[in-house]
């Protein structure tokens, strides 16, 4: 068995991918835009006088932290349609997108709730002395400033979803890895396509990582101190380079 | 008024005047209740027994028709607090905006002044605290003296009835007191209303109409500050005066 170069460099340039990429992609963000919501009602929650309010999202945290995401997302195609007699049979996309989103909303509410909580308690005081309601106080004051400690763990999740949407091939979302696995065993060449897949799935997350540090210059995560001089593609990659640099 | 965390007393049944435009010190022992009292004047905290009237209302709290007290909505308490400025030991400004934008943050979103008033107020008011250089600079970047002067500035855009002050020096290096000082004492030659804890002696018997001892969630005593610094009746407030004096 040798690699097929030629194969392998035909692959790579090929449309096979494209269609698949974006599944992904967007399939990544939307998932990610549920998760950032649901964290968000369920840090709220979690941090709310309202016993019962705390009790759902204590429960929520732990049905969807406590069991696999690839059993979950098995039950929103499979497990929904079962019970509900088909009234509700969801799409195998829509199906995905509402699994990862509904798991990674638990995981968000941890990350949300850490950020709101590192938040300086004298912030709230002081807007609230100055006549600023509950919500607003949130919204102007407490959230914005949560957002700088909110946007790496963030990125993270972010970059674990792009990953863990592989799973969808179980229900045949046609995501990137599904289609390695259509190609794959057709011809048996499972190194050249997986290596294919992985620099997909390796460009992806190098664009996700270089706007998040984009987003993090310009929420000011990295402030005065870093001077913000030029910084190179390497230093942008791995933040912490970046902060080494500029000492 | 009465409060208690849990079942620990703090405030024990405390009755006090201002006059508008009057300006009182409260003194006491750490633990003695003062920033308790403080925050329950604008109703940070909860009271257990009694009313407090601010500019004849009561804040935090409706009477209804039994002569039950029934706290008041989140909306109804704020638009009260809005009249009450308070300035904290930790200064406590917005840590994401700038001089201006701390100023400018509630006229703007509270009181819904249009930006471009709000800007022309907010920069009078730092110039008016000797600031004006500063506005467009973040918090982290002043000194802990210039700090206070932008948060007086702050609880001044609100154009508040009445000023609370918990330890606004408390915090600050010997020689940033001063200017701080400085900017309280020219607000109450302005006739400003204000209640100022503080440990700074010079400043109460300067600038202060009337100094109020508070220890162990009592009155103690209660005095100009000319009597109350010469001839102090009470055993405790000469005690405290002997430590801090
Ligand atoms: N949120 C709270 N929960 C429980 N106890 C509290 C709380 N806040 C204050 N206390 C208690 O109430 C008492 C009075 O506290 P307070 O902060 O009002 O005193 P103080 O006079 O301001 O003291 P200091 O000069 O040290 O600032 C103290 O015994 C304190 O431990
Ligand atoms: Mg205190």
């Amino acid at each position: 068995m040798t690699f097929d170069f030629p194969y392998f460099w035909h692959l790579l340039f090929s449309t096979a991918f494209l269609a698949p990429a974006w599944t992904t992609f967007w399939v990544t963000v939307a998932a990610m835009a549920i998760g950032l919501a649901l964290g968000l009602f369920g840090a709220l929650g979690a941090m709310s006088r309202h016993s019962s309010l705390r009790w759902i999202v204590a429960g929520y945290l732990w049905l969807v932290r406590g069991t696999p995401v690839l059993v979950q997302i098995v039950f929103w195609y499979d497990a929904v349609a079962e019970l509900t007699n088909n009234i509700i049979n969801l799409p195998a996309l829509i199906a995905g997108v509402v699994a990862l989103g509904i798991n990674e909303g638990a995981y968000m509410t941890e990350i949300v709730r850490a950020g709101l909580l590192s938040v300086d308690p004298g912030q709230r005081e002081a807007a609230r002395s100055l006549g600023m309601t509950n919500a607003l106080t949130m919204r102007r004051i407490v959230i914005p400033q949560a957002v700088r400690i909110i946007i790496p763990p963030t990125g993270n999740q972010f970059i674990g979803m792009l990953k863990t949407t592989s799973l969808l091939f179980t229900i045949a979302v046609p995501e990137i890895f599904a289609q390695g696995t259509n190609i794959y065993t057709v011809n048996f060449r499972y190194f050249e396509v997986l290596c294919v897949v992985s620099i997909w799935y390796l460009a992806l997350t190098t664009v996700l990582t270089l706007a998040q540090r984009r987003l993090e210059r310009r929420v000011g995560l990295e402030r005065a101190r870093l001077g913000g001089a030029g910084q190179g593609l390497l230093s942008r990659l791995f933040g912490a380079g970046a902060a080494r640099e500029a000492r | 008024m009465h409060k208690r965390f849990g079942s620990l007393e703090v405030l024990k049944g405390i009755t006090m005047d201002v006059a508008a435009g009057e300006v009182v010190c409260l003194l006491g022992p750490s633990g003695g209740g003062k920033t308790t009292l403080l925050r329950c004047i604008n109703h940070l905290e909860t009271i257990d027994a009694g009313t407090i009237r601010v500019d004849g209302e009561m804040v935090g709290y409706r009477l209804l028709p039994g002569g039950r007290l029934r706290e008041e909505s989140d909306r109804v308490v704020s638009a009260r607090r809005a009249r009450i400025g308070m300035v904290f030991q930790r200064f406590n400004l917005f840590a994401h905006l700038t001089a201006l934008e701390n100023v400018c943050e509630a006229p703007v979103h509270v009181r819904r002044v249009p930006r471009a008033a709000a800007r022309e107020l907010g920069m009078a008011l730092l110039a008016r605290v000797g600031l004006a250089d500063k506005a467009h600079v973040h918090p982290h970047h002043l000194s802990g003296g210039q700090q206070q002067r932008v948060a007086i500035a702050r609880a001044l855009a609100m154009d508040p009835k009445l000023m609370l002050f918990d330890e606004p020096t408390s915090a600050l290096d010997p020689e940033l007191v001063g200017e701080v000082l400085e900017t309280m004492r020219g607000l109450a030659e302005g006739g400003m209303t204000m209640i100022v804890v503080t440990h700074e002696m010079g400043f109460a018997r300067e600038a202060a109409d009337r100094v109020v001892m508070l220890d162990g969630g009592v009155i103690v005593e209660e005095a100009p500050p000319a009597e109350f610094f010469a001839a102090p009746r009470h055993e405790r407030t000469r005690s405290f005066l002997g430590k801090v004096l």
